[in-house]
């Protein structure tokens, strides 16, 4: 079987912030780069498959030569190869775009994404992935049940306050996969020795297609908005907590 | 980062008498065991913390003449033109970083044992000292008392000529000049006792007579104990102190105000297990209230809002520390910058201490493996020199208070890659659980400290719920190999009394447990009864005795040692600790070593017993805290079934143990072994340490020729007779 | 400008997440809410909200949300009503389709937005980014509509009764190639590990003595929160470092930390911030705290956590 795992290397900010010049980014010299903490989950969960079933896992980012390293990380833990995709806006839709060619060329089995990144935490190209591959989705995903070859696979999405949505999903498929689904093994020096050595396949973006957004100001918030502050009696104040409390856990 | 403006008070500076201090950031006298006769450890030492920030660094307690000689501990001296000469590199090395140098002339009286000088002490009256054995004064008169001021106007006067800033005239924590205001000390009729302002008399004079001499020059400093805790013979704060300060507020440029009488000084430098940071609060506020003056006083300050607090209310003027500034001799610059993450926080253990208390040693530091080590190892705390063999990866397998330290250093050397391999799920090894035992909360910091340092760290990865096994390690892929598995405790009564193992020892058996079982494991002992067995020597047995004792068991603490707990008498927990384990009712059985055990019953015989007569102690339940083992194994495999030879084949260049698994160890020289393999891992053979300087006399032909040359003349008119 | 507001529900109940989208809505224009499900006709009931225009019911077959139909239904819906804006909440069924249906359609697409402009016809969404430490404005030029999923408990949930029209779409509904089988009951974590819980009470200093730690203990067992504690608390010995939140201790994101005493030290929010929504109670209007906690309380925490110990 073959798995397709869809990288990012994120950027990280420390507590300190400058912007561009455009002031649409934060400086780069402010940002540490990391590999998502979603796509460690999304990697082990295919590294688990194939230890189970046989077959690949491939690994594809869109991003600078900087990112390689996050596909390095995610080689060393195991993964066969790694493709990675130049010139690509970083919006979820123009990476979308840029994944679906070379994964649709991949005739994966299971195509995982993280559900989200932590940097922009939109969750959404994984799902738009899917829909540029005419390929059934599942987000948010904490179980995965598969057989090699199968046509469906049983998978439990974790919705807000713990519930389970259990799904058979029809394959090939997207899933978007959520921390806390298994425990990502730690490669050791020699594996990352190793990866450092694995020679990557850089393509170029076909481009073209709407970003889906465009930033026009990034900025540091007022600490004024800070919390919405609530007053009134202990006994109003409990009642208005209970509500929101009540609210965010349904 | 910016400075948190509710901290910008801590950096405004303030006049004491001629001088100005820049920040609010103090070093109280304290000691480093390196005296006057280690003059560079004892000026690098010093040197640092203004290097860090603090803005006046005293010396420890400096004896004004040879009859106050606190040897075994060790003091400062300035006795003649050498301690000038000596101390004066303190002074310049303070002055290069714009801090003020503060001299604590101290004289014992009869706390002085003088066992180097042989000469003998003076005092208010002859009674012997309550800190020290053997120990007695001459009964001071008149001529005495002058002879006693004007020893501390020279030895002030030589301070000066030496560049110090500020002057004390010390009396804590029951010193000469405190012990004529203490009724305690002081039984005389004459106009020197009885009352107070004749108690004061003494001091006062003393001081008008060193402010006339220096008091132009230097900031003039009284430092004394606003209440010793002992009734109406000790000093009182409203009979005694208070008054004095009232009396003397014009003479003194500012007030360090301590605690405690000398026996249980602990009251004052408090450990973490009793008291939280500030305790002394309440008593430097009541002298603020009725001073003039810039008050100061220590309280094992870590908490920059706290600090803050304490001067914006109003209670102090200016914190000192010692303990804390010795964990961290940058605390004021990382407070200053913002960094209040990397501040290395004082646990309050009182290694530190401990070290003065045995005599000799120079201070460690649990937190800081670098104090003491500023000059003979040149240890810069926060500077490190990129590894010459930075090209290299390291595994540490192990991640307790060694393999945490050594990780970290190896870190911020440059080595290429570090991986730091844990089998729990998280960092800190017994340190996890150490600091749940009673009133050890603090102790946590020392792991704290290094996650957050180490997750700092782009080339340190920390791998969790990771066992390795000795094929793992070889194939790792790391070409430097650092064990670093720690110890355990003995299951088999195996002790450092007997050399032996104690028949039915055996804590595999569910009515018997050791120390690593119940916190680490949670195991559990059925029953109401039981017998603890320490012959540790330091807190793990009375620990694990009150942590039982306040579950609700009935606890006999038993022991082959005269006392439970003896290191704690340096670390001075030990007072209360006693009285902690008496009011819970914990029976203290000293001299006893077990012979065998058997469910429900430990058989024990009195260690100068010839006879051997048996006692029986009921017992449901056993504890072993018997000694300490390192767990060797993975390090054996490594070294023996694998071998040298072979590891090299697989790539692993070099195999070292650090800490606990070496021999087990205080958790300071843990940390310290971690510290030093990671400074010294480009040296040739980082197996061994460096050899380390030391400040010693040498020899060399001129001088052996005038000694010889001075020797012969003294006896050139005299035959043997 | 008009409106599509997709409601969310979930065994029967509409969410409250969908009374956020309408009030967030109806400052953008007319208002349309679709509520897509099996029997959909129960559900209009509660999505009659006031400011809601008109309400749109698509039956679908399956009892509870699937991703193809729920794609197909508000896909139909844009096709007819042509909303400038439509708005999702930022939820775990939004992600499984909300992209899908914007890409496809060549909407303008942003999640996790919390607020919203009308720049003449332009529609400007602020989101964060870089973990919540700076904000951003993004516009969508070209884009003839744009979908946008709305950050939940940023706006009020709307109240009281609307009178909206009622109408229903049929549509065409392909077989759901993800199909919903069952809720599962979430397993009960072992409560020591609070970096699993979703509803984190987390107490600090402001507490005062050892003595109070149990009341609220015990509060946090009757509200279903798992107890958590700053590093003081940890320090003194009164709770294990397991439940130590904080740089030095353990990250954690529940949907909900309630914070009692705690000022916000820096270790401290770094271990926190990322949760879901933060509500603070603390009696200093300058705790540090409050500039991450979505809601603030300056009260004695005594008197609050009595009253709320009452309803439950």
């Amino acid at each position: 079987m073959k798995t397709v795992v869809c990288i990012k290397q994120v950027l990280q900010l420390g507590d300190e912030v400058e912007f561009t010049d455009d002031g649409l980014d934060v400086d780069p010299d402010y940002l540490d780069p990391a590999l998502n903490e979603w796509d460690s989950f999304a990697t082990e969960e295919a590294l688990q498959l194939r230890e189970r079933l046989g077959g690949e896992v491939v690994l594809v980012t869109c991003g600078s030569k900087a990112s390689e390293a996050a596909l390095r990380r995610c080689l060393a833990m195991g993964a066969d190869r790694a493709i990675r995709i130049e010139g690509v806006a970083r919006d979820p839709f123009s990476v979308a775009r840029a994944l679906a060619e070379v994964v649709s060329a991949e005739n994966a089995d299971l195509v995982l994404c993280g559900v989200q990144s932590s940097d922009a935490v939109q969750a959404a190209t994984g799902t738009a992935l899917a829909e540029l591959l005419d390929l059934p989705c599942a987000a948010v995903v904490t179980k995965v049940d598969y057989d090699a070859g199968a046509r469906t696979a049983v998978v439990d999405r974790e919705l807000e306050g713990g519930l389970v949505d259990r799904v058979e999903i029809d394959t090939p498929a997207v899933l978007t996969i959520q921390t806390g689904i298994n425990e990502p093994r730690y490669a050791n020096l020699r594996a990352i020795k190793q990866a450092e050595q694995v020679e990557i396949d850089v393509r170029n973006a076909a481009g073209g297609g709407a970003p889906a957004y465009r930033v026009r100001k990034m900025f540091v918030p007022d600490r004024g908005e800070g919390a919405e502050m609530i007053d009134g009696s202990p006994a109003e104040i409990a009642a208005r907590i209970a509500s929101i409390v009540k609210e965010r856990l349904v | 980062m910016p400075r948190d403006p509710k901290h910008d008070i801590l950096f405004e500076p303030i006049k004491i008498g001629p001088k100005v201090m820049k920040n609010r950031f103090y070093q109280v006298p304290h000691c480093n065991g390196f005296g006057s006769e280690k003059p560079f450890s004892q000026a690098y030492f010093r040197a640092l913390k203004a290097e860090g920030g603090f803005a006046g660094v005293s010396t420890e307690y400096c004896s004004i003449s040879p009859e106050s000689d606190d040897t075994h501990r060790m003091s400062a001296r300035i006795w003649d033109d050498g301690d000038i000469k000596n101390l004066s590199l303190m002074c310049d090395m303070l002055h290069e970083h714009d801090a003020l140098a503060a001299c604590e002339l101290w004289y014992g009286g009869p706390h002085a044992p003088n066992m180097e000088s042989r000469c003998v002490a003076r005092g208010p009256s002859q009674i012997p000292s309550d800190f020290e054995f053997l120990t007695y004064a001459i009964e001071a008169d008149k001529d005495d008392i002058r002879y006693l001021q004007n020893l501390y106007v020279a030895a002030a006067k030589r301070a000066r000529t030496a560049g110090f800033d500020i002057v004390y005239v010390y009396g804590s924590h029951s010193y000469l000049p405190q012990q004529f205001l203490t009724p305690y000390y002081n039984h005389r009729t004459d106009e020197y006792g009885g009352s107070f302002e004749n108690r004061a008399r003494f001091w006062r004079e003393t001081i008008e007579m060193v402010k006339e001499a220096v008091g132009d020059d230097c900031a003039i400093c009284v430092r004394m104990s606003t209440d010793m805790f002992m009734g109406e013979a000790g000093t009182q704060l409203k009979r005694d102190c208070l008054p004095f300060v009232e009396l003397c507020d014009d003479l003194v440029d500012v007030w360090d105000i301590n605690l405690s009488g000398i026996a249980e000084w602990g009251e004052d430098a408090t450990p973490s297990r009793f008291y939280p940071q500030g305790r002394a609060l309440p008593w430097q506020a009541a002298v603020k209230a009725i001073s003039k003056k810039p008050v100061l006083g220590v309280g094992r300050w870590t908490n920059p809002d706290l600090m803050a607090e304490a001067i914006n209310d109003g209670k102090l003027d200016i914190i000192a520390t010692c303990r804390p500034s010795t964990s961290d001799p940058f605390l004021p610059k990382k407070i200053d910058e913002g960094r209040l993450d990397d501040i290395r926080e004082c646990i309050g253990c009182n290694v530190c201490i401990s070290r003065w208390e045995i005599g000799g040693p120079p201070l460690i530091c649990t937190q800081n493996a670098t104090a003491g080590e500023e000059y003979r190892r040149g240890w810069h705390p926060e500077r490190f020199t990129k590894a010459k063999n930075a090209d290299n990866d390291v595994l540490v397998v192990g991640a307790g208070p060694a393999g945490m330290e050594c990780a970290m250093i190896l870190g911020k050397r440059g080595m290429r890659r570090v991986h730091l391999v844990e089998e729990q799920d998280d960092m800190g090894g017994t340190m996890r659980w150490i600091p749940q035992l009673p009133g050890l909360g603090e102790w946590a910091r020392i792991v704290n400290y290094r996650k957050i340092q180490i997750d700092k760290l782009k080339n340190v990865e920390f791998i969790p719920n990771t066992k390795l096994s000795a094929k793992d390690v070889a194939e790792y892929g790391a070409e430097i190999v650092i064990v670093a598995t720690g110890s355990y405790w003995s299951t088999d009564g195996l002790n450092g009394a007997s050399h032996a193992t104690i028949e039915g020892a055996d804590a595999s058996l569910a009515w018997q447990a050791t120390p690593d079982q119940i916190m680490g494991e949670g195991k559990e002992l059925a029953g109401d009864s039981v017998v603890v067995f320490d012959n540790d020597g330091y807190y793990t047995g009375v620990s694990m005795a009150e942590k039982l004792a306040l579950e609700g068991k009935k606890v006999t603490l038993m022991t082959p040692l005269g006392t439970i707990a003896p290191y704690m008498h340096f670390t001075l927990e030990a007072p209360n600790q006693h009285r902690t384990l008496h009011r819970l009712g914990v029976e203290i059985v000293p001299y006893h070593l077990p012979s065998r055990v058997e469910e429900g019953v430990v058989v024990a015989t009195h260690v100068y017993d010839e006879e051997g007569h048996e006692k029986s102690f009921a017992a449901d339940g056993v504890v072993w805290v018997a000694q300490r083992r390192s767990n060797e194994a993975l390090f054996r495999e490594l070294k023996d079934s694998i071998g040298l030879d072979q590891l090299k084949a697989e790539g692993v260049d070099s195999l070292y143990r650090i800490g606990d698994c070496e021999a087990p160890r205080l958790t300071a020289d843990a940390v310290f072994s971690g510290h030093r393999l990671a400074r010294e891992i480009d040296s040739a053979d980082p197996s061994l340490p460096l050899p380390f300087k030391r400040e010693r006399r040498m020899v060399d032909d001129a001088s052996v020729a005038s000694e010889k040359a001075e020797y012969a003349a003294l006896y050139a008119e005299a035959s043997l007779s | 400008m008009s409106v599509l507001v997709v409601a969310e529900h979930l065994r029967g109940q509409i969410r409250d997440v969908t009374r956020e989208l309408v009030t967030a809505g109806r400052e953008l224009g007319p208002v349309t809410v679709a509520v897509i499900g099996q029997d959909p006709g129960s559900l209009v009931d509660a999505a009659n909200i006031d400011g809601v225009a008109e309400i749109v019911t698509v039956t679908i077959g399956a009892g509870e949300f699937e991703n193809d139909a729920y794609q197909a239904a508000v896909e139909a819906l844009i096709a007819d009503r042509k909303p400038r804006v439509t708005l999702l909440g930022f939820t775990v069924n939004s992600m499984g389709y909300g992209p899908a249906a914007a890409v496809k359609l060549g909407l303008g697409f942003a999640s996790d937005v919390h607020g919203i402009a009308l720049e003449g016809d332009a529609v400007v969404a602020t989101r964060s980014f870089y973990g919540s430490k700076v904000n951003a404005e993004l516009e969508f030029p070209g884009a003839d509509g744009v979908m946008l999923l709305l950050r939940p408990t940023v706006w009020a949930p709307a109240e009281g009764r609307g009178s909206a029209s009622v109408s229903s779409l049929e549509v065409a509904a392909p077989a759901s190639r993800a199909r919903h089988r069952e809720l599962v009951e979430a397993s009960t974590s072992s409560d020591v590990d609070i970096t699993q819980a979703d509803f984190l009470l987390s107490i600090g200093r402001g507490i005062g003595d050892k003595e109070n730690v149990e009341m609220f203990k015990e509060l946090a067992e009757k509200m279903g929160a798992t107890l958590s504690v700053s590093r003081p608390l940890v320090d003194a010995g009164w709770m294990p470092s397991s439940r130590q939140v904080g740089q030095s201790g353990k990250t954690v994101k529940p949907s909900v930390y309630l914070a009692f005493g705690i000022s916000g030290a820096v270790q401290h929010l770094a271990g926190m911030k990322a949760s879901g929504t933060i509500i603070a109670v603390n009696t200093d209007p300058e705790a540090a705290i409050f500039n991450v906690a979505q809601y603030g309380v300056k009260a004695d925490l005594f008197d609050v956590a009595e009253e709320l110990e009452k309803l439950y």
